[in-house]
């Protein structure tokens, strides 16, 4: 079903109606769309799906049907905020088939955790500190891992995609509390893995005491 | 005044006689719910000043989600620069003064279509004259025999046929005279 990532991707031109042009609608100039939001959605989609080519596919997918579906547009939230919430619908269609499953063990395009920790930026500059980044980012990784899809969803779309929760609510169609609720307890989840993990120390470092300190002198 | 501070269960166990942060208030800092924060969220605020457990358990996985983001968001960058860039199709104009233009198209390709069609209905045509044609023969036929019919029906009625007529009346001047130049003839033959 994934297309391979070999040759020139085409986007259908079959999608060139003429049938939804009586209003103009930001999705007419769709490739400046693309150009602007397809990083975002292809973000979103891999973080959630874990599987390159089933990213892209599903970007495709979400930039085709955001095309047919542009006069139903009405711009009563933003454009990412409705392409995020195509894709999130596209990524949960997708998860829901067995044949995913399948995929997902066997697909030579699955997403290595040591392939994002690979990624850690370099801040300090020490081996020390990147190879603890990359603990952490291997930690929260597999945390997301166990979540439902529904507090994955969330949790990527508020630490990933950095969205309000409004917007989130927007984006998935459940009232805030709920958003809220399916949060905290995808935090929850998190919190605990990175405890266990040893990564908050009982007696924070000295270090940390003297930023935090100095944090707390900064707002008095 | 002090905050009221409900006990986490994990980490009253570890700091006996004193209240931690509930996993809803770390989560409402951590999600950082912003019409929240003035009002509920003042007492965790309050409680991560003199707490240093809380505020160290909440730097550290603020600061790891934070690493998450970067590492994800650098991946699939670099992942989605390696692909192929698509290729769109070119936007066409598609104003309402282009409309006839498309109708003039539409027509021109019908006419293009229909074009060979007259021509095959025109090559189609001609052996369907020769078939009429055909048709048309074993009726005349018919319509001759019918006549041929006749006219041995008339024959065979008649009380003298026609071939006998000469002989029907031999009082006749015109009959006998040419019955006297042919006797001689059969007169000679017997001399």
């Amino acid at each position: 079903m994934h297309m391979g990532h070999e040759g020139v991707r085409m986007f259908p031109s079959t999608s060139l109606s003429l049938g939804a042009e009586a209003r103009s609608t930001p999705l007419d100039d769709l490739e400046n769309v693309v150009a602007m939001y397809q990083p975002r959605v292809f973000r979103f989609l891999l973080a959630t799906l874990r599987d390159r080519d089933a990213a892209e596919t599903l970007t495709q997918e979400t930039f085709l049907r955001a095309w047919s579906a542009r006069a139903s547009f009405r711009e009563d939230c933003s454009l990412a905020t409705w392409l995020i919430r195509i894709a999130l619908n596209l990524a949960r269609d997708h998860t829901r088939t067995g044949r995913f499953r399948f995929w997902k063990r066997v697909s030579a395009s699955a997403v290595d955790v040591a392939d994002v920790a690979a990624f850690v930026p370099t801040r300090d500059g020490s081996a020390e500190a990147q190879l603890i980044a990359q603990q952490q980012v291997a930690g929260i990784w597999e945390s997301v891992a166990r979540l439902s899809s529904r507090q994955r969803s969330i949790f990527l779309l508020r630490f990933l995609e950095e969205m309000e929760i409004p917007e989130i609510a927007a984006v998935t169609g459940l009232p805030l509390g709920t958003v809220k609720s399916h949060l905290y307890r995808a935090l929850a989840v998190v919190r605990a893995q990175h405890n266990t993990r040893g990564a908050t120390p009982r007696n924070p470092t000295p270090r940390r005491a003297a930023r935090r300190d100095a944090t707390t002198k900064e707002t008095q | 005044m002090t905050p009221q501070l409900r006990t986490q269960p994990g980490l009253a166990d570890s700091a006996p006689g004193k209240s931690h942060l509930t996993g809803e208030q770390f989560g409402e800092l951590m999600a950082g719910s912003t019409e929240s924060a003035g009002g509920e969220l003042a007492p965790a605020e309050a409680h991560l000043m003199v707490c240093e457990q809380c505020a160290a358990e909440l730097a550290s996985l603020r600061e790891a989600i934070c690493v998450f983001r970067e590492a994800s968001n650098a991946y699939a960058d670099e992942e989605l620069r390696r692909r192929p860039r698509w290729v769109l199709p070119e936007r066409r104009s598609t104003s309402l003064s282009l409309v006839p233009a498309y109708w003039v198209a539409a027509a021109a390709m019908f006419l293009t279509a229909l074009f060979p069609l007259q021509v095959l209905r025109r090559h189609s045509a001609q052996p369907q004259a020769t078939a009429v044609v055909a048709s048309s023969t074993p009726t005349s036929s018919a319509q001759s025999d019918e006549a041929l019919l006749e006219d041995v029906n008339s024959e065979i009625s008649a009380t003298v046929p026609t071939s006998m007529q000469a002989l029907a009346d031999p009082s006749d001047d015109e009959t006998a005279a040419n019955s006297e130049t042919s006797v001689p003839t059969s007169n000679q033959r017997k001399d």
